[in-house]
């Protein structure tokens, strides 16, 4: 087990890695909590704006797959169940936020200042990455953070984690083509906020 | 190591468990202990899960990382989860074992009693070359 | 939620076309309709910058969770772990020898790494136990013998996915010998029956 367990065929499907995860193997599954906990924390983290809530999404997200992957029917919808896990999650989350305080809704509370997506790269990293963090990026997140949770979800499963429409309609409860509706105006309201933005 | 029979000296469970672990692991083809707790605790009798409580005691149970030692009525029985090489064959490493811990318990003036051995992993031994 | 919801510009154009075709060259009409052009650039602008976001979100050290985060999941897990039911394997006056389940079934799962072509999938192992009566029909009920020289019977139920184009018979038949010669040899039982069930496809 862990540290001990015999070495992993480094070409393993994700569909095999999920059946062995589903008998117990407890390698098989840190393998899946090491390939999707950091997807799971940009998505989470791009919807909270929260380092400490997108840690406790991953783990919740995490530890409730272990926990339900026996039901998983489908070993190759692994990925699709983790993240509508994560997005329901998050939607959750946003949802007591802004019952306890209706102040929340707006976009100054919600950690969109330029400083604050300023924050969000790292001081001192290499000056290459620094200098393509842009104005642009900084008008983006600052917009995203404008739109309504479900449509931001949208954007960011579609846009920035490449899931499928069908699936991003399955996570929302809406249908693909619903789905296709929602990212076009998601982009139309970004492109519009990006242009207006300082 | 004394010469003199430890009959009459206290030989606690805990001892027993010691030992058995250091046998156990000098054995060749054992990789390592791992207690598997959830199906140790489900063999569990609830007498035995009381006697947990005083660990170390000359009639009870004591258990550690795969080792579970009961002594009573000068015999101790020894429970142990082992994983093996896969290059030996683990029914024999496990008879083996048996062997092995029974002579070591019987060097301590108490009977030796069952010892029972679950094989919990078969693996490839870190480091070993791979053919 | 229909189609008509997506929103259009002044001039008719749907901003799901004009993002469609972002990067070909504009239509005569987008390059004559001051709408198109300006809806074009915002997109082109918000499509650049998406994957400026994109690229530095997968290499921000920031945007990571903290290692014990990975220790917690994994401390639930190891937690929680079914290690599946042990299997009997020999029974004597000195004492038992068992076999987890899960022991059998990653010595399988190695036995079929050897095999090119395969992934071992879930793994099932059905057991009559050394106790049991191991040919019920030879020995009607009431008969006694010594379990020792009775050893288990196994049947392996083990599902795999195979690699695209790959001659299946004769590579199941090689995993079948591989994991029949795995078990005597890793734990000193005979592999009983073994069935194999290629249940998926995956791409080299």
């Amino acid at each position: 087990m862990g540290d001990h367990g015999p070495g992993f065929e480094p070409d393993l499907d994700e569909g095999s890695i999920v059946a062995r995860a589903q008998d117990g193997d407890l390698e098989a599954f840190e393998h899946l909590v090491l390939a999707y906990q950091y997807k799971i924390f940009r998505l989470a983290y791009r919807m909270l704006n929260d380092h400490g809530e997108a840690e406790d999404i991953v783990q919740e997200t995490l530890t409730t797959s272990w926990r339900g992957l026996a039901m998983l029917a489908d070993v190759d919808a692994f990925g699709g169940w983790i993240y509508r896990l994560a997005t329901n999650k998050c939607l959750d989350l946003l949802r007591k936020r802004s019952a306890h305080a209706v102040n929340c809704t707006q976009p100054e509370d919600m950690d969109t200042s330029p400083e604050a997506c300023a924050r969000a790269v790292p001081a001192g990293s290499d000056p290459a990455h620094e200098a393509e963090w842009s104005a642009e990026q900084d008008g983006l997140t600052a917009v995203l953070n404008t739109l309504p949770p479900a449509q931001r979800a949208c954007w960011l499963l579609r846009e920035m984690h490449g899931r499928s429409y069908a699936e991003i309609g399955v996570t929302l409860k809406i249908s693909p083509t619903a789905v296709r509706g929602t990212l076009a105006r998601a982009r139309h309201e970004i492109a519009e906020g990006m242009s207006e933005w300082r | 190591m004394s010469e003199q029979p430890l009959q009459g000296s206290i030989i606690t469970s805990q001892l027993i468990a010691s030992i058995a672990t250091r046998t156990t692991l000098e054995t060749p083809g054992v990789l390592r202990l791992e207690p598997a707790i959830q199906g140790f605790l489900a063999r569990l009798a609830p007498a035995a899960l009381q006697n947990l409580r005083s660990p170390g005691s000359q009639h009870g149970t004591y258990r550690h990382n795969g080792v579970t030692a009961t002594i009573s009525d000068g015999t101790a029985r020894v429970h142990l989860e082992i994983a093996t090489d896969i290059a030996y064959t683990a029914l024999q490493v496990a008879e083996t074992v048996r062997q092995r811990v029974r002579e070591s318990i019987s060097h301590t003036g108490l009977t030796p009693g069952t010892i029972d051995v679950t094989i919990v992993a078969v693996e490839p031994h870190r480091g070993a070359t791979m053919l | 939620m229909a189609l008509e919801d997506i929103p259009r510009l002044g001039c008719g154009r749907s901003i799901d076309r004009i993002w469609a075709t972002i990067d070909r060259l504009p239509t005569a009409h987008e390059e004559h309709c001051e709408q198109c052009q300006t809806a074009r650039t915002r997109l082109q602008r918000l499509g650049e910058a998406t994957r400026l976001l994109c690229e530095s979100d997968l290499h921000d050290p920031a945007l990571k969770p903290r290692p014990g985060i990975e220790n917690a999941i994994m401390d639930v897990a190891r937690a929680e772990v079914r290690r599946g039911s042990s299997i009997l394997l020999r029974s004597a006056d000195s004492g038992t020898t068992e076999i987890s389940e899960q022991a059998l079934s990653s010595l399988i799962r190695v036995a079929a790494a050897a095999i090119p072509g395969v992934h071992s999938r879930r793994c099932r192992i059905e057991i009559r136990s050394a106790t049991a009566s191991p040919a019920g029909e030879d020995h009607p009920s009431g008969t006694t013998r010594t379990a020792t020289n009775a050893g288990p019977r196994l049947i392996v139920n083990l599902w795999v996915a195979a690699a695209q184009g790959i001659v299946i018979p004769r590579t199941m038949e090689a995993l079948r010998q591989e994991i029949g010669n795995a078990l005597p040899a890793g734990v000193g039982i005979g592999a009983g029956t073994v069935n194999i069930t290629v249940e998926d496809l995956y791409d080299v």
